[in-house]
């Protein structure tokens, strides 16, 4: 990976963080889109795309109810596909490295936003006295500087997770979390665990079930029959 | 004071953009209050030529609101339709906006995370990785996100001019069968699809042999046991964790008897 890329990648988290929560929500955050844009950057389009489905179906399950706290996706997807994808073509990529790394980039990602939503205390603190002072357009100012902060909370996150974990792999190799894990496997394994996060997510009622059966019965007689 | 009773087309449209600032300031005291001022903002500078009193409307839009983001824009309209009432000088109007707004805030965070969050995405997100997973192309990742969009964006978009329709019968807009029929809809052709890619992974395992077969069924079998709730202390592991685990396992076996897995 070479620096442009490496900026490129960190320009992008802080896109992925404020497309989270703070700014349109248009899922440009999901891991499948993330893995997408990594996998242009690093000129692996499909890799990437593959590594963004298989963060998917890891985070599948992950819904932004209310106040709750929930690892950061899109962030995740961003510095584990960029992990991966850091495996020359056709070497079998560091996969469990890729997808703790993963995680813990969720897991930090998770913290930023919660340091970003106490800024946001203080701010609507401040936007209240100056809007009661009469200066009607500070909640336009507290809004872009929020934006702001996020980005670059989303830009020193990514930053830190890409050298963390691009810095890693030298202390794991020859060990289980470099693998060697063919990408077949891995396909197989996130297929799994699509199947397991998406019934544990849709299917809640007898009918459901039902519908569930229907769809499996369909696939296994159109396509077993075929091959 | 014609201006006051004029449709406010183009104030909407404005609200509606500004709308998807509305968690920008996102905070544990007033959640989304600052980002819903911002965007009833242009209404209120219509509304009310007086500074002092503009004021006044604003510091009373950054109490307290939290919404789902999608939804968030009917409370917008509906607060921007009741704000005429209260320029108009209507008695206890502006009582009558405090006490609606914070009444109908939790059934629009209630709809908006059932159909969005707890429905349209994951159905969707399911159907992409899976494409995504079978042919390796961006087409997935783009289809997935058009595909959200269109829906989502699009309520987004029109949710202010149904809530400034709909006045003081927002009821009726929260009570529309649409609602629940939609979330529905989505959870049980999500159910489908979870089961036709339960079918499409069982036939791509299978040319993988007995080796990519076992993969896939004993990662099933072990995510589904790990995701187990136990009681109140909830799953045993999360689905990240398992997933990792599964892994590592797996690497391990590799390395063991080289050649084992597909």
């Amino acid at each position: 990976m070479s620096l442009d890329q490496a900026v490129l990648l960190a320009i992008l988290g802080g896109i992925v963080f404020l497309d989270q929560w703070p700014l349109l929500q248009s899922m440009l955050s999901r891991p499948l889109v993330v893995g997408a844009a990594v996998g242009i950057v690093l000129d692996r389009p499909t890799d990437g795309v593959l590594w963004g489905a298989v963060f998917e179906a890891i985070y599948l399950g992950v819904l932004p109810i209310g106040v709750a706290r929930y690892p950061d996706a899109g962030l995740a997807a961003l510095a584990g596909s960029a992990i991966a994808l850091s495996a020359p073509v056709g070497v079998p990529p560091p996969a469990g490295w890729a997808v703790a790394v993963a995680l813990g980039t969720g897991a930090v990602g998770d913290h930023a936003g919660v340091v970003l939503r106490r800024w946001n205390g203080r701010l609507a603190v401040h936007v209240r006295e100056q809007v009661a002072a009469g200066d009607l357009s500070a909640p336009g100012r507290a809004i872009a500087i929020s934006l702001m902060r996020g980005a670059g909370l989303g830009v020193v996150v990514s930053a830190g997770a890409l050298t963390v974990g691009l810095g890693g792999l030298a202390l794991v190799v020859s060990t289980p979390w470099s693998g060697p894990l063919s990408m077949t496997v891995v396909v197989l394994a996130a297929a799994a665990a699509l199947v397991v996060n998406g019934t544990r997510l849709l299917v809640d009622s007898r009918s459901r079930f039902t519908a569930w059966g229907v769809g499996l019965v369909l696939v296994v007689a159109a396509f077993g029959l075929v091959g | 004071m014609s201006w006051i009773n004029r449709p406010l087309a183009a104030e909407r449209r404005r609200i509606a953009r500004r709308a998807t600032c509305l968690q920008a300031v996102w905070n544990y005291e007033t959640l989304q209050g600052v980002g819903f001022a911002w965007a009833i903002a242009p209404g209120l500078d219509r509304l009310y030529p007086d500074p002092n009193a503009r004021s006044e409307r604003l510091l009373a839009h950054l109490e307290r609101f939290n919404s789902n983001p999608y939804l968030g824009t009917i409370g917008i309209g509906f607060a921007l339709r009741l704000e005429q009432e209260v320029a108009r000088g209507s008695a206890g109007a502006d009582q009558r906006l405090a006490r609606l707004i914070k009444a109908v805030r939790s059934s629009l965070g209630a709809l908006g995370d059932e159909l969005f969050w707890a429905a349209w995405r994951p159905a969707l997100g399911l159907i992409g990785a899976a494409a995504a997973l079978m042919t390796g192309s961006l087409i997935a990742a783009l289809g997935y996100w058009v595909a959200y969009n269109a829906f989502a964006q699009t309520i987004r978009w029109r949710g202010v001019r149904a809530g400034f329709a709909s006045g003081a019968g927002i009821a009726r807009v929260l009570q529309d069968p649409f609602w629940s029929r939609a979330s529905e809809l989505t959870k049980s052709a999500g159910a489908v699809a979870c089961g036709a890619v339960a079918g499409g992974a069982l036939l791509a395992a299978r040319s993988g042999g007995t080796e990519g077969i076992s993969v896939f069924l004993i990662t099933t079998a072990f995510l589904w046991l790990a995701g187990w709730r136990r009681g109140s202390r909830g799953r045993w592991l999360s689905p990240s964790v398992a997933f990792l685990v599964v892994v590592i396992l797996l690497s391990v076996v590799v390395r063991i008897s080289a050649g084992v897995l597909p």
